[in-house]
Order: structure tokens, then sequence, then C-alpha cells
């Protein structure tokens, strides 16, 4: 047998989990892209087991794969043993498939999953050799196109993107391909516009009337005042990659996936994926068996996902677990239901149709009193709490996961106090239910911190400062001790840097071009994350990071993403905000 | 009921997946062959798989061992072809045989041998090499240092190593050929070997290939079909292909 030995593998031999950087998995694509018209580099700006739990990314590297005029390969943020190899020997990133330097690309396809990922999304562009800043591309550059739930703000990324999609992209993404292939850059970004949802920041003016997000995006140039967003119709319908990509690597989510159903007929009005994938829109149980099949036979999994924001709020959740339980049981196929609701239908269900793996059941109430349940527009009484949680100890759960948020618009600190106990009532509830077995018994206490975002009802409302934070951490740390309690919560930092993102406007781009250049990178990775540097990067760019994440804003003051629109109009939202808060301002 | 031994090869392509990853990619892609697996009883019922001993990460081989239970038989022809169509690039059954029935489950706890092909790119002189190699058989003891972060325990390798021979096979490469101890009594690793010859130093690139994997020991009882037989034909066809 010859063996070869090449520089790369040099390369892969030095960093750990060299497999995050090879392709070959079972349904990955390799087109003869010469022939292509336009050829997509996807890339999402995490380490590849991250990115390759995201369903999006395989959707659209599905929809251009399967365009005979298109191809698309995949790249991820390499990890910084990895990018360290890449600069040390000044070699190119390039993507997985044919391991082609990404600026060969036509375009750069960049998912924006959540604020703390942006400084990637410079960094991968660096790396690429492609400069960060859109008014720095020439015409052999390629376009660099984002999309997904940050584009809902567009704002603070408007200065590196040469285009941004508002929406769901499966149907646009094609269109887009279209404006790509033929035309030069500059007549490029000109038919980008043309197409709905698409946001061709260069194309816009900014005013800003003063600190935090208080500016005006308008339109030069006959580019749409208001950009609608992106979304499919006919979700049976839409295109669905049953050919899904089977990482070597342990992912997030090993397992294969069915999206039973998009948006949430719940109105939290803290969500702003509640808000930003209205309606709700479901598939056809017969379509989705026929997927089901399709997936478990393409890909070899021993488990199918139930993909939703609530599971069990799909029509025919019953039948369709029923269904699938029926069919691949017997091949010990298991199925996973991620997103249950607290009550007594749920866990019923889970009882019946999961392949019995009592591992941990999730449940949000978000908050510990029922007045401030009702101000967010959480639907959940406690009956509903407690009846859910009898269900799951006698039908064998031993461990609970509770979700709350901190900093909610209207709490005081006996709404914080009132989490302690509740849950001190849960676990003493558990131990009675339990019986010989309250030993066991394990409840996670997750404390989230509010973040303000933007289409919400609650996008005028400010996040609580780090000393408000600490005082109600510590009023939870003095209620919640116990041996069946664990409690964890968000560093303070890392919320106040999500909360002025994703309230941010363009000038917070310098900012974050700013942190990425004194080195910030992975900043959800709690090991990476240097909040001293965000600081730095803020007042450095002449901002106020309070202006942006903890300031109330005006409900007549102008907002820097209203030139987007994500459904709701400002009126409702308001409406929303002043029920919330009945006579009062926010 | 029927266990069947495979022998498979883990190419250029798939050296950097872990044997953890390699594991879950055979049980997927026996999943997607459509073979009757048999799985195990209770709530998480698992194929029953069993591996030989892994492969260091980077590391290619061709005498790699996996035993597969399938809840009713095939043709052992049928098996190896069904299993190749769903195997990514780099991954190849080369030969798959039948254990009869009244043999006990196989779980290759008696391989304790393994071969290597060891190759090293860029100068490094075939004399050197081979008088490193005479100073280290003559050692009485080759102590190495175990345990990466954690408390460092040490390992004598000397009686872990049982021939070593040197070869060049390009102008640019040169190759040592090793046969090590190895499984769960004890191994030597190839790479700790490669260091104890100052094979990695500098701008040098070594890769590590698997020739094979053996039973020293005879079995106890003529069975037939038994492993260490069928191991050493399967060897002895290899070498003999290799010779020609």
């Amino acid at each position: 047998m010859e063996i070869k030995i090449s520089t790369f593998d040099a390369l892969l031999s030095r960093v750990t989990k060299p497999a995050r950087y090879i392709d070959g998995e079972w349904n990955a694509v390799h087109k003869d892209t010469a022939s292509a018209r336009a050829r997509f580099a996807l890339v999402y700006p995490d380490v590849y087991e991250v990115g390759m739990s995201h369903l999006g990314l395989q959707i659209l590297y599905h929809v251009l794969n399967s365009a005979p005029d298109f191809a698309a390969e995949r790249a991820f943020a390499p990890w910084p043993d990895m990018e360290e190899e890449l600069r040390s020997r000044d070699l190119p990133l390039t993507s997985l498939e044919s391991r082609t330097p990404l600026r060969e690309f036509d375009a750069i396809g960049i998912t924006l999953p959540y604020e703390l990922t942006y400084t990637n999304v410079l960094n991968v562009l660096d790396l690429a050799g492609i400069p960060v800043r859109a008014s720095e591309r020439g015409a052999d550059d390629p376009i660099v196109i984002g999309g997904g739930p940050g584009a809902a703000n567009p704002e603070p990324m408007a200065d590196f993107f040469d285009a941004i999609l508002v929406g769901e992209g499966e149907e646009a993404i094609v269109e887009m391909a279209e404006a790509v292939a033929e035309a030069e850059r500059h007549e490029a970004l000109e038919r980008l516009a043309e197409i709905p949802g698409v946001y061709v920041p260069c194309l816009y003016e900014v005013s800003y009337e003063g600190g935090g997000p208080r500016a005006s995006v308008t339109p030069r140039d006959g580019a749409p005042q208001v950009i609608e967003r992106r979304i499919v119709e006919d979700l049976d319908a839409a295109p669905f990659p049953t050919e899904q990509i089977v990482p070597f690597l342990d992912t997030v989510h090993a397992r294969g996936t069915l999206e039973i159903m998009r948006g949430c007929a719940r109105g939290c009005r803290f969500c702003q994926a509640g808000a930003t994938y209205r309606p709700r829109r479901e598939r056809r149980v017969e379509t989705l068996l026929r997927q089901a099949e399709e997936t478990l036979a393409s890909t070899g999994y021993d488990e199918i996902s139930l993909l939703a924001f609530t599971s069990v709020d799909y029509r025919e959740i019953q039948e369709l677990a029923k269904q699938l339980v029926d069919r691949f049981g017997e091949r010990g196929i298991g199925l996973a239901l991620p997103s249950l609701r607290a009550d007594a239908f749920s866990i019923a269900l889970a009882n019946t149709i999961q392949r019995v793996r009592k591992t941990g059941l999730t449940f949000a109430p978000e908050a510990g009193t029922a007045r401030l349940r009702r101000a967010i527009g959480k639907q959940m009484g406690e009956d509903e709490l407690f009846a859910a949680a009898e269900a799951a100890f006698s039908s064998g759960w031993t461990r609970l996961k509770l979700y709350f948020m901190i900093g909610l618009p209207t709490e005081t600190d006996d709404d914080v106090a009132a989490i302690g106990d509740l849950v001190q009532r849960v676990v003493q509830f558990g131990r009675g239910v339990l019986g010989s077995r309250r030993s066991r018994l394990q409840i996670a206490v997750s404390a989230a911190t509010f973040v303000p975002k933007p289409h919400t009802p609650f996008q005028w409302g400010g996040q609580d400062g780090r000393e408000d934070l600490e005082r109600k951490h510590a009023i939870l740390q003095r209620a919640l001790r116990g041996r069946h309690i664990k409690l964890s919560w968000t560093d303070p930092g890392t919320s106040a840097l999500e909360a002025a993102v994703s309230r941010g406007d363009r000038r917070v781009g310098g900012a974050i071009e700013a942190a990425w250049r004194g080195g910030a990178r992975f900043d959800s990775w709690g090991e990476h994350f240097d909040f001293g540097r965000w600081e730095q990067a803020f007042r450095g760019a002449a901002l106020s990071m309070a202006d942006y994440a903890n300031s109330y804003l005006d409900y007549d003051a102008p907002l820097a993403w209203e030139h987007v629109s994500c459904g709701p109009e400002r009126s409702a939202l308001r409406e929303e905000a002043e029920r919330a808060i009945t006579g009062g301002k926010l | 009921m029927a266990q069947f031994i495979c022998r498979y090869r883990k190419g250029e392509q798939v050296r950097w997946i872990s044997h953890l990853d390699l594991k879950r990619t055979l049980e997927r892609a026996l999943r997607r062959g459509g073979l009757p697996l048999e799985l195990t009883k209770g709530y998480n019922p698992r194929p029953r798989l069993s591996f030989g001993p892994p492969l260091p990460l980077g590391a290619t081989g061709d005498g790699e061992l996996l035993a597969v239970h399938l809840s009713e038989p095939v043709e052992a022809d049928e098996l190896k072809q069904r299993l190749n169509r769903q195997l990514p690039s780099g991954l190849e059954v080369l030969e798959v045989w039948r254990v009869p029935a009244h043999q006990k489950r196989e779980t290759f706890g008696q391989v304790d041998v393994a071969e290597y092909r060891i190759i090293v790119s860029n100068g490094l002189d075939e004399e050197e090499l081979s008088s490193r190699v005479s100073d280290l058989m003559r050692s009485e003891t080759l102590p190495v240092q175990r345990g990466g972060r954690r408390p460092e325990r040490e390992v004598d390798l000397r009686p872990l190593i049982m021939g070593l021979e040197v070869s060049r096979t390009k102008a640019h490469e040169i190759e040592l050929r090793a046969r090590l101890k190895t499984g769960s009594h004890g191994g030597a690793r190839p790479q700790e070997l490669a260091s104890l010859l100052h094979l990695d130093e500098g701008d040098r690139l070594v890769r590590y290939h698997r020739t094979g994997l053996y039973a020293s020991a005879e079995p106890s009882k003529q069975r037939r079909g038994g492993l260490g037989r069928r191991w050493r034909r399967a060897r002895s066809r290899r070498e003999r292909s290799t010779e020609s």
C-alpha cells in the first residue's frame, strides 16, 4: 500500500480533534464545481461539532447542491490551535470538501446564529484572506452574504456583509445564487437588493439620534424602504434534506432530524424566535413519515429527533409519535422530543413513546411568581408545573431541569426569591412522590439573564446592570441550597455583551471589529471570553455598552432595526409591552 | 444468530478519526446496509459489535478487526458487499468469515501482537537509523513516561518490542518495520518507539501503518475455524501478495 505524507496531514497531527477539518463524511456532496454557475462556501461561525448540528446549514447545502447550476461546500471556524497553525504557515482557510481557499468561491454564506459568534465571522473572513469590511472588497473578492436569526437586527454586522437575508433562506438562496452567478460585483449587489428580504447595507444611510440604538436607517438609490422578512409559505412542500451529512465526530445532536413545525403559537414577550418565525406552520404526518424513512435509510442513525419550538404543540403529535414508534421501534430506533412543555400531557406522551432514556427533562417556568409569568406572557400555571412534575416523577424520571430568567422587566427581588420558594416546593413534592428513590432526585436550576431583543415587546426594556444581577444571583444562591439542587447562571459580562450587540447599531460593528483585533474569538466558550477586552473595545469606539444593554428606550425613539420588518408592527409591540406593565412604561 | 469477523482497512481519508468515531461510523454503515443486526436487550438496545485494538490517531491499517452479530445468517460475501457499499471512502472490508455457531462471542482478547510500518520522510540516514535500532535492541530496559498531564507512570518498552527492521523504500523515505506487543495486557505504542529513536524530530514527518494484528499464543485446543489459525492464514496470504 502506498503511504503518502502531505503538509495538510502535518497540520492535522498538531491540532486537537483533527476530524474537524477533514471531509468525507457520509452524504457530504462532492460536486464537479467547474461547471457550476455559482459556487458557495457555507460557513457556520463556530467549531465543526456545533455547526454540524445546525439544521439550517444542512438545508441550504442540500438546496444549492440539488440545483444543477450551483454548488456548495462547507467551512467552520477553526479552533484557536488550528488558527495558529494556519497563520504561522500563512495558509488560507479552505472549504472541507475540495479544500478550496474560501476566497476562490463566488459567494460566502455565513450564518449569524447569535451575538457571541460575531467575532468568529470576522476571523473566518480574515483567515480566508477576504477584507473584513465590505467597503474594502474588490471585484475579485467573493460576495459575503449573511443570514439566520441575527439578521433580525443586521446593523452590528452590516459593515462586514455585502448582503444579509432577513428571514428563512431555503427559497431565497436560489434567487441569491442566480444574482451572484452572472453579474460583476457591483451589478450583483444591485440585483441582490431587488430580491425580497435581502438587505444590502451599502445602499443605506444611518443617522444617529443620541446614544444607544436610537438611529434610523434610510435607503439611497431606490433600495427598498423596508426589508420584509422572507418566510416559507408551505412548509410541507419546502425542501428538506433527508440525506443529512453524518459527521464522524460526535456532534451536539448526533441523530436524524425531522422539522415537524416552524414557528410558535405562544406569545412570550421576551422571545425573538417566537416573533420572527411566525406564523406557526406544520408538516403533514405522511410527509414526516416518509422523511423519517428516508433519513434513517440514508444516515444509519439510531435516533430521530422531532424539531420544533414546542413539539407537543404540533397538532397531530400523538398520531405522529405512535406511527413512528410502530414503524421504527422494533429496529431499535429511538425517538427524541427535545422541546417538551411542562404539562401532564407532555409527560404522558414522552412516557409512551420515548425509548426510555430517563436522563433528564426540561421545563421552563421562566419566572417565580404568577404575576411575573403573566407579565412576560408565559402561559404556564403552577398547577400545570406540579402536575407535570408528578407525572414525571411517578413514571421514573428523577432529574428535572428548570429554566428561569433573571432581570425581566418589572421583576423585583421578591420575584427572584419566589424562584427559590417554587424550586424548594418542587423538591419537597418530588421527595414525596419518589419515596424510597428520593435520594436520586436532582433539580438543575438554570438562571439565564434577560436580553432585550429587537422585534419583541420587550425590545424597549433594559437589561439589569452587573450590580443588580449579582444581587439577584446572591438571593438565588441563598434560597437554593440543598443536596437535590444544582444552580447555574449566565455570566453577567456575557449577558451584557449579548444585550449590547443584540440592540446594536452600525457603530457597534466598530467595537466588534476592535474586540476581534484585540484577540476575541469563540466568545460563547467561557474559557475564551474576556469581558475586559470588550469593555475596552466599546470605549475605543467611543460607545457606552450600557446605552445599548441597560437603557430603557423611549417608545417614540427611532430604533436601529426598524428598516427590517419581522412581522409585528411597532404599534402592536407597544400595545403588548403596555399590556405587560398595565398602565406603566417598560 | 450468526457471528462474522471482518478484516478491514482504515485508510488515508479516515486516519484522523478516533476509535470511538470509527465505531459509530461502522455501526451506522451496518444499519444503512439494512443488515439484520442483533441488538442487546434492555432499554437502550445496541448492536453487538466487537472491535480489535484501536489504531493510534493518524495511523492507517489494513489488518483491522471487527466482529458482527446478526440475528439471521447471510453469506459472508454478501455481508462484505453490503457493508462496503455503505462505507465512507477510506474504509473498506477486505475479508469476512463466519465463525461457527458453537464458538463463543469474539472479543479479540487474544490479540497481542501488532505489526507496523513506520515511514519517515525528510533526510534520515539509513545507517544512522540501523545503528540506533541495534542500540535500542541491545538495551536491557527502555523506560518511557505515560499518563499525559496526570501523575506520570513509567513503562518499560523493551519487552514489548519483539522485532525491528530498517529498509529504504524511496529516495526521501525510510521504513521501519516493527513488531510490537499490543492489547489489554500492555503494549507499546508506535509513537513511543518513534520518539525513542528520535524519528519525529525537526521537520521530519512520520506515518504509521498497521499491517496486521495477531494472536501469539497457540490455541489451547485445536478449534475448527479458530481465530489464531484464520489470522495466520490471512496474514500469510497477504505476505505472499506483497512479496510477489
